[in-house]
């Protein structure tokens, strides 16, 4: 895998939906978020695919860790994120979809989305107003305005505003 | 729901770096201002709120 030489998200939202969706058959899948523990570590390894070393994410008592699973099937992990909470808005530091949801040949779409949405509700759980900042690389800043209606701070920082940050919420988290 | 076509070439992924010290109290400070022009706006309605009618029993 390509590395930046400064490390920014750069997670695709590739559809919104309160779901993920079969690339193939295009049926729809009810997703759930729960805790990532050390049980699901087996699973995200580098050697099963994975990019991210999960079990230093899980180690960092300053990082939260969620898992992303469709509905009556919670032993396959669609995506992972780490973020962090910080005095007025949260960070997230890590995004990641399966390797199965990656490239041409990905299984299911709408896994990064409905991680930053997850992301956002947390967000105003804590008393943050929706406030949500990462960095991103420079090509899919435009990406993260238009999608996400991020906005972009400078340097590769984009903030989620709580405008923003409440349309995901209702997208995906309506009848929550 | 909106569709969002993925940008052909382009893969998921990877890890934010650290924030600055100066950038997170960058941030904090465009929180603030957003909440405080924010909160200017949505209390102006308020303003204009209607008196009750008074019930005459």
């Amino acid at each position: 895998m390509k590395k930046d030489k400064k490390n920014h998200l750069d997670f695709i939202i590739d559809k919104l939906t309160n779901s993920i969706e079969n690339t193939v058959s295009g049926d729809s899948f009810q997703t759930e978020v729960s805790t990532f523990t050390t049980k699901d570590l087996k699973q995200s390894t580098k050697k099963n695919g994975w990019q991210f070393n999960w079990k230093q994410e899980l180690i960092n008592n300053s990082r939260e860790v969620y898992k992303l699973t469709i509905v009556n099937n919670p032993d396959i992990i669609q995506g992972l994120i780490s973020f962090t909470i910080k005095s007025d808005h949260i960070y997230m530091d890590l995004i990641e979809s399966a390797p199965f949801n990656l490239g041409r040949n990905k299984i299911y779409e709408g896994v990064a989305g409905n991680l930053v949405a997850f992301a956002c509700k947390v967000s105003f759980q804590r008393g943050f107003d929706g406030f949500l900042s990462f960095t991103a690389k420079t090509k899919l800043i435009e990406h993260y305005e238009k999608t996400l209606g991020a906005y972009h701070f400078g340097n590769h920082l984009m903030i989620l505003e709580t405008k923003s940050s409440s349309i995901l919420v209702e997208k995906y988290f309506k009848n929550v | 729901m909106g569709h969002i076509k993925e940008p052909k070439g382009v893969d998921f992924i990877i890890q934010s770096r650290p924030l600055t010290k100066a950038e997170e109290l960058a941030i904090s400070e465009h929180i603030k201002n957003y909440k405080l022009k924010n909160n200017h706006i949505s209390n102006k309605p308020k303003q204009g709120v209607k008196k009750r009618k008074v019930q005459f029993i």
